[in-house]
């Protein structure tokens, strides 16, 4: 029997039994009953999934130092790459561990896939006011109160300074002058590019909506109000599109094998990441260490603006019936210095706390010998307090982010632009969220 | 009763009566859209001489007993793994999540009838998707079928040298699971690591695998390095059991090494031909694993939705959308159901007149 079609066969079959299996007992069971925080004598035992760098560090950590609650922690590949397939499934499938992490954007879709525990009784307003505003507007949604903030994820720019000074590139403050010093480094050299477009990656993209001052999603009563052809989005539309139509920037995917080789070989020499990036650039190219610096991420007019790119928050799926623990566990990760310090001391995170109180702790853990000791967390700090607090994600963040990177992910070859894009992804969300019966407008 | 005029009776549908049908019960008479028409044919027509001598009836009800206890775990397993998933997949397609207000109180499954198939057919994304396999399709299975033939007449003709080398050699790369083989391409088509584009270039020949013209290509290439070799093996073999006496009959009679496997080989491995085409067929149809790992690995312009599998795996897994992924499998399921029926119905006909 030919293997080609045994491979038809089980291709089919496997898709199905997934499907079965993935889908069996799906929506989650109300536990009244809590697990509680645990004593020395009966611990609770909580399972955590997590990608974020440093996070076995912090567990182990937390573990040494409790006796009352263990974690047991269990790696997950990000979000995108697979990790929110995991989780939701899980969920569906009853089995979902006791903590989990997502990131702000991601954070509607699974509340209104009814994946998360309400925990709004546990976030009081005592520890509301620990965390930046920004990100706990982020994580209330309908009314409540859905996951415990960990980071906020203010933009940056990265850029080799060794190159910016041999080719006396000023740093840009606006975009007008990232285009200028964008011509300029391919003047220098022919290769050189101060940036790169990720045709993979819609957030990055709404981080520069966001910081321009657009607003996708908007909650009205009980209708969602849709517009993502605003002047802001447009503006910054229209850039990319002439930055990528002149080649003034890379286009390739983000920390793919391609992007990463061009990092290595001097060709890309600028990054538009957030404060999470300071740590995963230097992860990734370690022997450039002392040649990079960051710089806030240029704006419109000259002032600091800033959107948000990524930020991750801890949340309760459904079904765990150990939420009192997940979250004692979850807090002393975001508010306790001893949880920062664990992670940022891995040396690989350059967590931005959304813990106003604990960013200093996180700058002394932080090793800046890679930026040739710049403050950076000073950096983080002013760019966070300048993050637009209008933004909103919308309720179907799936559907939006994967038309809109297929969509982008056509802009270089030239058969779409960025505002076709843009139209496409609104299209397939109204359609979405007409599919699940709510009401939208735009 | 069973007689020489009724072969199906030995082929793989017709063991799903294990008692003798009754006559005129055409359960076995037409296997096309089980696919194993081609396979099955060639077995029954080897088999039907034997067991069709009629036996004692002591043995007749001996052998049906035996035929029942081997049977059994097959149907088990076949109704466990494939019958029971089909059929909840099917039934998954049939609905969907609801949500009220902004959607944050959570979500209903509510039966929602062909909702998820009009959804599909409706999305352009989905209906792209085999726009694109077609246009895989015009390329690969050409290539597929007139390459791995060409191999194997070279390998059959009285010119080949160190044939037991070359088969190893094509037949290689099918050991290589998929995954892998994908993974290892595209580190040799990503521009900055690839020794070959870095070598295309520095000769001349700039070419971008993951531009979007380069991204076909760059697909079926992947697929041709797989399967070239297993299908030439296929034909091979199909040629090596030619009856040598026919080919020195036509030696004899003074056809060339051309008109010899154009006039004589070709016809006498049309069984092969026709399988081949229909797995690779089938096989097409089920495109994944490459382009997915393409997308994952850098390449852009292959989209999530590319193929129609892909499409049913992002509705799954990306948009959490699982009643849209059973109803857009089950469309595609449908569409091979079809087209393998309409393949194996026109090469039968051909076959009955020739």
């Amino acid at each position: 029997m030919s293997r080609s079609w045994t491979r038809s066969t089980s291709a089919l079959v496997g898709t199905a039994t997934a499907l079965a299996v993935l889908t069996a007992c799906g929506g989650g069971d109300s536990k009244t009953s809590d697990a509680g925080k645990g004593t020395a004598d009966k611990p609770v035992t909580i399972t955590f999934w997590a990608w974020q760098k440093g996070t076995k560090d912090v567990v182990d950590a937390f573990n040494a130092s409790h006796n009352n609650i263990q974690v047991k922690f269990e790696e997950i590949p990000s979000g995108n790459a697979g990790g929110y397939a995991k989780i939701s499934n899980a969920v569906k499938a009853g089995n979902a561990p006791d903590l989990v992490t997502v990131e702000y954007p991601m954070l509607p879709e699974f509340v209104s896939q009814g994946s998360f525990q309400d925990i709004s009784k546990y976030v009081t307003d005592d520890v509301k006011k620990q965390f930046l505003p920004q990100s706990i507007q982020q994580t209330t949604l309908g009314g409540k109160n859905w996951a415990i903030p960990f980071d906020a994820a203010p933009q940056a720019y990265f850029y080799r300074k060794d190159f910016f000074d041999k080719n006396h590139i000023e740093v840009p403050k606006t975009w007008d002058e990232f285009r200028a010093a964008a011509q300029k480094a391919k003047a220098a050299d022919p290769k050189a590019r101060i940036g790169t477009f990720f045709p993979d990656d819609p957030t990055t993209f709404e981080a520069m909506a966001w910081q321009a001052g657009a607003q996708w999603f908007k909650a009205d009563g009980n209708t969602w109000k849709l517009n993502t052809s605003d002047a802001a989005t447009n503006k910054v539309a229209d850039y990319w599109q002439g930055l990528i139509d002149d080649k003034l920037v890379q286009n390739s995917v983000s920390f793919s094998p391609e992007w990463t080789a061009s990092l290595k070989d001097g060709s890309t020499v600028g990054y538009l990441g957030a404060s999470w990036s300071a740590g995963v650039l230097k992860g990734t190219v370690p022997d450039q260490s002392g040649k990079w610096a960051v710089a806030p991420v240029p704006t419109w007019d000259g002032k600091p603006a800033s959107g948000m790119l990524g930020g991750s928050t801890w949340a309760v799926p459904k079904g765990s019936g150990k939420t009192e623990a997940a979250l004692e566990f979850a807090q002393w990760m975001s508010t306790t210095e001893a949880g920062v310090d664990a992670r940022i001391k891995s040396g690989t995170s350059s967590a931005f706390p959304a813990d106003i109180a604990l960013r200093p702790a996180a700058k002394k853990a932080f090793d800046t010998s890679f930026y040739s000791g710049q403050d950076i967390y000073r950096l983080f700090d002013a760019a966070g307090g300048s993050i637009n607090a209008n933004w909103g994600w919308g309720p179907s963040m799936g559907t939006t982010n994967t038309t809109l990177k297929d969509q982008l992910g056509k802009v270089a070859g030239g058969s779409v632009k960025i505002t076709d894009a843009i139209k496409s992804a609104h299209d397939a969300t109204v359609t979405e969220l007409k599919k699940r019966g709510l009401k939208v407008e735009g | 009763m069973r007689t020489k005029g009724r072969p199906t009776g030995h082929t793989g549908a017709g063991v799903g009566t294990p008692r003798v049908p009754a006559p005129g019960e055409g359960g076995g008479r037409g296997p096309a859209p089980t696919g194993s028409g081609g396979p099955a044919d060639l077995r029954a027509g080897a088999a039907a001489s034997g067991p069709a001598r009629r036996a004692p009836r002591g043995a007749r009800s001996r052998t049906n007993a035996a035929a029942g206890v081997l049977l059994t775990p097959f149907f088990v397993l076949f109704t466990a793994v494939t019958v029971v998933p089909i059929g909840y997949a099917v039934w998954l397609s049939l609905f969907t999540e609801k949500q009220s207000g902004l959607g944050f109180g959570g979500a209903t499954t509510v039966f929602s009838g062909l909702d998820n198939y009009t959804a599909a057919l409706g999305d352009r994304a989905f209906r792209e998707g085999f726009w694109v396999l077609a246009g895989y399709c015009v390329v690969y299975i050409p290539l597929m079928v007139g390459g791995a033939l060409a191999l194997a007449l070279l390998l059959d003709s009285t010119l080949a040298r160190a044939r037991r080398f070359f088969q190893l050699a094509l037949f290689l790369p099918h050991a290589v699971p998929g995954i892998i083989a994908a993974l290892v391409w595209v580190y040799l088509y990503t521009p900055g690591l690839s020794p070959v584009v870095k070598a295309m270039n520095s000769g001349g020949l700039g070419f971008d695998f993951f531009s979007s013209s380069g991204t076909l290509p760059s697909v079926v290439n992947i697929a041709l390095w797989e399967w070239l070799g297993y299908n030439m093996v296929i034909f091979y073999a199909a040629l090596q059991a030619i009856d040598r006496s026919v080919l020195e009959a036509a030696t004899m009679d003074g056809a060339g090494e051309w008109r010899t496997a154009f006039g004589i080989k070709l016809p006498l491995i049309r069984a092969s031909l026709v399988m081949v085409s229909l797995f690779t067929v089938i096989g097409s149809l089920q495109l994944f694993t490459e382009p997915l790992i393409l997308n994952q690995g850098g390449s852009s312009t292959v989209t999530t939705t590319w193929t129609p599998n892909m499409y049913a795996y992002t509705a799954a897994f990306s948009r959490n959308d699982y009643g849209l992924a059973a109803a857009s499998a089950v469309l595609l399921a449908l569409a091979a159901a079809l087209l393998s029926f309409v393949v194996t119905r026109l090469t039968n006909r051909k076959g009955a007149k020739a």
